[in-house]
């Protein structure tokens, strides 16, 4: 069925069905539940707004995933750059302590703050599959679309994934098996 | 010869297509290390779940989210915003613009090429003035002498600026 990005019913259905998932990924990259909230209501601004149509559902979904990954991922390119900038000013003032951080670490469980360590770490492309695929709750085939690589490059993907995951995590000693 | 891992790792996701699926799950069976390996991707997965976020608070951020965006998009005034509100919204600052540019042009032409009454009359013949030495002539050239107002206007003007005159007749003696 084709869906009209402007139509009334077509955003409510695809909003609904899609909203949860997108939250998530954009969570998983930022780390942040009020900026991935944020993104995710400009994902789908841009949605009526390109006043597009989509063949199907699916291809709506797939669209919109796109969009919030890479709204995220200029995001902590962002906060990257400027936190950069950021550490270079506060070596020169002496001031080393950043009280947020601190805190949003106290509220943290110490796995939760491996896994989140270990999922930055890895390389972006390897680092998108693994949340698309874990938090997103998207299968091999829906993750090649959203990011343009066949399914077996999915597969290839998610191996390196783990296996960089698990050295890094019992690298640290973080679990115990 | 036991399962190579991206297979294993395929097989935990669901992905691994029939033959090799049943394949797999045979030798697991069988096999206590390829099940350790097994066991191990799923201890993985499980840990990285424990990341999640809490349902409820997505469905608050969701519902928020949606009355923004309803607003915003779909409600009775903005529904449907009409092709010319759009566009008018949209271009305000380059149509000012536009319309100085236009002004700019239509003086600068007159600046430039002047208006001559020959070209006029090659344009509009029918129109053509001309305002020569010849057949413009003054109207009026007199000026409104004193001759032109009476006593009573001038003892009201020199009134006025504050004069005091004093006006007798030739022959006339006041009477004492």
């Amino acid at each position: 069925m084709e869906i009209k990005s402007t139509d009334s019913d077509s955003f409510r259905r695809v909003y609904d069905s899609c909203y949860s998932v997108l939250l998530k990924i954009c969570y998983h990259v930022v780390y942040n539940m009020d900026i991935a909230e944020d993104l995710v209501q400009e994902s789908f601004e841009r949605f009526y707004l390109k006043n597009m149509t989509f063949p199907s559902d699916d291809d709506a979904k797939y669209w919109l995933i796109r969009v919030a990954k890479n709204l995220a991922l200029n995001h902590i390119r962002r906060v990257k750059r400027e936190s950069g900038m950021m550490e270079k000013v506060r070596l020169k003032a002496g001031n080393a302590a950043n009280s947020h951080d601190a805190q949003a670490e106290l509220d943290e469980s110490e796995t939760i703050r491996e896994v989140r360590k270990a999922v930055s770490s890895l390389p972006e492309n390897l680092r998108l599959v693994v949340v698309l695929k874990e938090y997103g709750e998207l299968d091999y085939k829906s993750i090649g679309k959203v990011l343009g690589i066949s399914e077996g490059n999915v597969k290839i993907r998610v191996h390196r994934a783990r296996k960089k995951l698990e050295e890094t995590l019992a690298g640290d000693d973080a679990y115990v098996y | 010869m036991c399962i190579d891992e991206a297979m294993l790792s395929s097989y935990i996701d669901g992905e691994l297509k029939e033959p090799y699926r049943s394949q797999t799950e045979e030798h697991l069976a069988h096999c206590p290390a390829c099940r350790a390996r097994c066991q191990k991707l799923r201890k993985l997965n499980d840990i990285l779940k424990t990341d999640s976020i809490d349902e409820s608070d997505i469905e608050a951020r969701k519902a928020s989210t949606f009355a923004l965006l309803e607003k915003k998009y779909f409600s009775e005034d903005s529904r449907k915003p009409g092709f010319w509100r759009r566009r008018f919204e949209m271009s305000m600052g380059s149509m000012v613009t536009a319309a100085a540019g236009v002004l700019v042009i239509f003086i600068g032409g007159f600046a430039f090429f002047g208006s001559s009454p020959k070209q006029t009359s090659e344009i509009i013949p029918s129109l053509t003035v001309q305002a020569d030495s010849q057949n413009v002539h003054f109207v009026s050239t007199e000026e409104r002498g004193l001759d032109g107002y009476s006593l009573e206007e001038i003892l009201s003007y020199l009134d006025s600026k504050g004069y005091n005159v004093d006006i007798s007749i030739k022959g006339l003696q006041p009477l004492e």
